[in-house]
Parts: C-alpha cells; sequence; structure tokens
C-alpha cells in the first residue's frame, strides 16, 4: 500500500511539475524550446550622446530577461558596424538597426535575419529625417551653398547620415562624390555635430526627429548635446531636410526558435502600455509604440543601398569619397 | 483499492498534461457547453486561426462554447477557458481577476494613443471630474489632437456638454497659451504633444512647470481579448508577439481573427485595464 500511496504521490508530483496542477494554462510543455539556448544577445548601438543609455537599456535587459525566461545579455557597440558583422555572423539573436543597417544585413544574409518591429509615433508617423547642420555664422543658407564646401557624413553604415541624403542629392542632379570639395566620415552624430562646431567641417549631415520640417524637431544629437549643457543648440542652422526615412528596426535571426521570436516580440510590443515608464526610459517618444513591419518596409532603403554600393562600385566618383 | 491508485495516478497526470496542453478561447453561440476541439465544418477563418495558434504555441486549440459575452468572462474568471473577447460590461465584474492583452488598431486610425489633460499648477481642479462646466482647449484638429482626445474624454463621462465651451487651437503651443492666458480653463493633448510642448533644450528646462496634468489616460477600448491575470507572461507574451504579426504572416488569417473589429490594420497590444474607465 505504502508503495503505492509513494507512487501516486510520485504520479501527481510529476504532473504538477509537468504541466501544473494550479489550472493556469503555460507551463513546462511549452519550454522545451529552451533546450541549448542557454541565453539570448541582442546587439545595440550605444548613444555617443548619452551615457546613461547604458543604465537605461540595463533595466529593459532585465525586463526581456524575465519575459524569455533566459539571460538577455546585451552586446552593446560604440560603431555601426558591429551589430551588422555580429547578426550576419548569427552571434546575436536579436539586434536594433537603422534601416541601412538592416539593407547592409539584407544584402549580406537575406533571409536570414527578418525584421519584426519598428516604432510608430504617436501621430502615426513612423519615420524621421536627415538636416544638413551648418554653424549659424555661416554663410551657407542651402544645399546649393555647399558645392566645393567640406561635409562631414556620420558612417558609411548610417541611414540618416550618409545613405539616404545621398540618394536625395542625386535625385536633385547633385553627385555627392563630386559635388563637395571634401568629404568624411565622423564616425557618430555626436561626433559630427562636434566636428562641425570646431570648424571641421561647413556642414554636417546628421538624423533628426520628434517632428517635422513644419513643426520643428525635438530629437537630434545637438538636442541630445544641449540638454547635456554640452553645446548651445541655437549655434547651429538647418539648411537642408530629407525623409521621413523608415525608423529604425529591431531584427531578429530567423534560425532562432519561433517562440523565443514571438516572446521576444510580444514582450517589447507590450512595452509601453504595461511599463511607458520604462518606455520613456530607454529613450522612446512619449506615445509611441512598437508595431510589426517586414522587408518590404524597408525596400526603399534597401534598393538605395544597393544603388549607392552600385554607383561607387562603377567608379564615376572622384576625389570628393568618403575618406 | 490497490488497483485504483496507479489508475489515479495515471488520471492526474493526464488531465494535468491535457490541460496545460490546450489554449480553450470562449465561442458566444447562445448556449453553454463543454470546451471541444473546432468540428470539421468550421469556417475556413477559424480553423486557420486555430491551426496558427496551436503550431506557434505547441498546443491544442479548443472552442468552449458560452451563452454570452458575460458568460465567457465568468468562465474565464473561474479557469474554465483561459481567452474571451470582451466588452467593458462583460468585464467590469472579472476585472479584478482578468486583463485585456490585445484590441484591433481600425485600418487608416491611430494607435489607442495616451493622452493628457492639463490645467494651471495654481488651478483647483484636481481631476477631470472637477472641470465639469469650465472650458477646454484641444491642440489642433488633426486626429491625434481632437478626435482621439474626444473619445477619449467622452469614455471617462466626459462628452458633449460635459465642458461649457470647446475649442481648437491652431497647435499645442497655441493651445497652451490660451490656458495661460485663461481664455480656456483645460488643455487636452496627445502625450507626444505634451512632451514636444515641455521639452526645453537643456535637461533642466521645464517649460510647463506653471501647468498641471490632472488626467492622464488612453481611450477606452471597445472589445479587447482577455486572459485571467495569473496567466504566465510567457504565455500572455507569446500570444501578443504571433497575433501583432498576424496581419504580415497570415493576412486571411488576421481577417478572420480581427472580424469582431470590421476593417482592421493589425492587432494592438493593451494596458490590463483597457476595457475599464481609466482612474482619474
Amino acid at each position: 500500500m505504502r508503495r503505492w500511496i509513494t507512487g501516486f504521490a510520485l504520479g501527481c508530483a510529476v504532473a504538477v511539475a509537468l504541466a501544473g496542477c494550479d489550472r493556469r494554462p503555460g507551463g513546462v510543455a511549452s519550454s522545451d524550446w529552451r533546450a541549448g539556448v542557454k541565453e539570448v544577445r541582442f546587439a545595440v548601438r550605444g548613444s555617443e550622446g548619452d551615457p546613461t543609455m547604458a543604465t537605461r537599456w540595463s533595466v529593459y535587459q532585465d525586463y526581456l530577461s524575465k519575459a524569455i525566461g533566459l539571460p538577455v545579455k546585451l552586446y552593446e557597440s560604440s560603431d555601426y558596424n558591429g551589430p551588422i558583422q555580429a547578426l550576419s555572423s548569427g552571434q546575436v539573436d536579436l539586434a536594433t538597426l537603422a534601416g541601412g543597417g538592416y539593407a547592409n544585413v539584407d544584402a549580406q544574409v537575406g533571409g536570414k535575419v527578418a525584421p519584426i518591429l519598428t516604432v510608430r509615433q504617436a501621430e502615426g508617423a513612423m519615420g524621421y529625417y536627415s538636416a544638413l547642420l551648418v554653424r549659424k555664422d555661416s554663410p551657407i543658407h542651402s544645399l546649393a551653398d555647399m558645392k566645393g564646401r567640406s561635409l562631414g557624413y556620420v558612417d558609411f553604415n548610417s541611414t540618416s547620415g550618409y545613405l539616404y541624403p545621398r540618394a536625395k542629392m542625386r535625385e536633385l542632379g547633385i553627385e555627392p562624390d563630386t559635388f563637395f570639395g571634401k568629404t568624411s566620415f565622423a564616425g557618430g552624430h555626436t561626433q559630427a555635430v562636434l566636428a562641425l562646431q570646431n570648424g571641421q567641417f561647413d556642414g554636417a549631415i546628421i538624423e533628426v526627429g520628434g517632428g517635422d520640417p513644419v513643426h520643428g524637431f525635438t530629437t537630434g544629437p545637438q538636442y541630445t548635446m544641449a540638454r547635456r549643457g554640452l553645446l548651445d543648440v541655437g549655434a547651429f542652422r538647418m539648411v537642408w531636410v530629407v525623409g521621413p526615412i523608415p525608423n529604425a528596426v529591431i531584427v531578429t535571426r530567423t534560425d532562432r526558435p519561433q517562440p523565443l521570436i514571438d516572446i521576444a516580440r510580444g514582450a517589447m510590443a507590450a512595452l509601453p502600455y504595461d511599463r511607458p515608464d520604462l518606455w520613456r526610459d530607454i529613450g522612446q517618444p512619449d506615445g509611441s509604440a512598437f508595431t510589426a513591419v517586414d522587408r518590404s518596409f524597408y525596400a526603399e532603403v534597401i534598393r538605395l543601398r544597393a544603388a549607392d554600393i552600385a554607383q561607387r562600385r562603377s567608379g564615376s566618383a572622384r576625389g570628393g569619397k568618403p575618406s | 483499492m490497490r488497483a485504483w491508485l496507479p489508475l489515479a495516478a495515471v488520471l492526474c497526470l493526464a488531465a494535468s498534461s491535457a490541460e496545460a496542453a490546450s489554449l480553450r478561447i470562449a465561442e458566444v453561440v447562445g448556449s453553454g457547453g463543454a470546451c471541444h476541439a473546432l468540428r470539421a465544418d468550421a469556417p475556413a477563418g477559424e480553423k486557420a486561426y486555430f491551426r496558427l495558434l496551436g503550431d506557434r504555441l505547441g498546443r491544442e486549440i479548443l472552442t468552449c462554447p458560452v451563452v454570452d459575452r458575460a458568460a465567457a468572462a465568468q468562465a474565464l474568471a473561474t479557469g474554465r477557458l483561459d481567452v474571451a473577447l470582451l466588452d467593458p460590461a462583460a468585464y467590469a465584474p472579472v476585472q479584478a481577476t482578468t486583463r485585456a492583452i490585445l484590441t484591433v488598431r481600425p485600418a487608416g486610425h491611430l494607435n489607442r494613443i495616451p493622452l493628457v489633460v492639463v490645467t494651471k499648477a495654481s488651478g483647483p481642479a484636481t481631476n477631470l471630474a472637477s472641470l465639469r462646466g469650465k472650458s477646454l482647449v484641444f491642440g489642433g484638429s488633426a486626429e491625434a489632437a481632437l478626435a482621439a482626445p474626444r473619445q477619449a474624454l467622452a469614455d471617462q463621462g466626459a462628452g458633449p456638454g460635459f465642458f461649457s465651451r470647446e475649442d481648437v487651437a491652431a497647435d499645442a503651443d497655441a493651445a497652451a497659451a490660451g490656458l495661460r492666458s485663461g481664455a480656456a480653463d483645460a488643455l487636452v493633448l496627445n502625450t507626444a504633444a505634451w512632451q514636444r510642448l515641455c521639452q526645453g533644450v537643456r535637461s533642466q528646462d521645464n517649460r510647463c512647470g506653471d501647468l498641471k496634468v490632472v488626467w492622464r489616460g488612453r481611450r477606452r477600448a471597445t472589445l479587447a481579448l482577455v486572459v485571467r491575470r495569473d496567466i504566465p507572461d510567457e504565455l500572455r507574451f507569446r500570444l501578443i508577439g504571433i497575433h501583432v504579426a498576424m496581419h504580415i504572416e497570415a493576412p486571411g488569417t488576421f481577417a478572420w481573427a480581427s472580424s469582431w473589429l470590421p476593417g482592421g490594420a493589425e492587432f494592438e497590444p493593451t494596458e490590463a485595464e483597457a476595457l475599464a474607465l481609466a482612474a482619474r
């Protein structure tokens, strides 16, 4: 009898362990996908203009770890190429990228990486802008005035700081590789503004957002730096603005377990509703939310990236290429 | 006796496993009954929806016939099913044990964006109710500035006739100027416009120190998918992750799954209290 009672108790204990006798759905049966997955690796770009971002990301990291039920490791990269290569080589599972970065990944590995979420702003917009910034006392008042002048781009893999404005210049009949006297990569948006401030360039191409050309902008490197007391935002002027550019994207490796992708997407999509405080803390505009996207949302950026690379390879450029 | 014990153990195991391996969804059919697998003559869209959920969740999806939404809410609250489509009236009695997780964003319209009602910091108002009979100014005429706040206010009982006068300013700055000058007693904005209005160029800047928020909330959802509050986060996030991408990954399935709100563009996650009146 005691043997059977022990057996019964053991049977129920196993049942509880396997499925939960608390009548709640979920439980161990649905977590087999975790076998062999030790951690989730998430590549994010550091904000060179806002060092507190690292602390904020750590709170986000905790949120995702609890949601996914696995340790989430953040790989913070100071440059554009880090997350792109980490994702392409499969060293990370998830990443945040600008559209141009995703276009680069797409060109390298195609469907092995897919967009899952981007941000929809409160008023429904899903894009940001690229601006040509000059010093307030500059004689430059338009893109045309930049002919023969020095221009600072952000990075070859920057969408707003390189890819998109160059495509728009070509649409205006301006060949960006020959129009300017000299062009260089500053390495980041903040560095581009600092270099402009220091007189290294006559103009710098940077990202701006949180508004539009009619209502003005509230986000961008010069605003971030001004809020930290590093510069006076009134010391600069925007003389050319193009966009909107599709907002940055969260992408995933498609060869990862589908439950991992579903949970990550669900947890991130729920964040602005569950934790609006944390949503703001990670730098998202009030009232915005994630929305699901796929490759088609970035089709224009992918096309522009391919065209830019083809243009550069065709050898049409002269000395104006970024050095 | 001995012979029954191992059988009981097996039954216990089987019952627990079956429970964990299924997801029970309420279906309002005018009469109640036991949860069961979809019948062969179920609509194609419903079959596709159940197949998608089953494949992605790795569990059997069952349909649970209920008389109406109120019965679905009760069955959900007492653990007899796991997901139900509820309206605010059905949700109210089970609010303590259940929560909304998903609704549908109509095509061509905004998310359920958060909004604020603002007065002068020195004013007597402390909540929305205390603004009855006062004047209100909207910060523009776009959906995010006018239609969305108007609907959210109506949800709170501050619809037509609540305010003595409603003005529509050109933008948030003009609306704030109206509030500050005394031309209006209160201002309503979406939180993005509020953030832009108040954000200075330096971190210590607060351009709205003379104003205060007396109400913050979203438009109430008219319908939402609801689960029990004790649902594991993993399952809740999986459900959200599957649904929010459905319009892209399986448009035909999305059309059926969102048919309770015709013309839907996508599933949108919600806060727990999306079907309740927001706190004032």
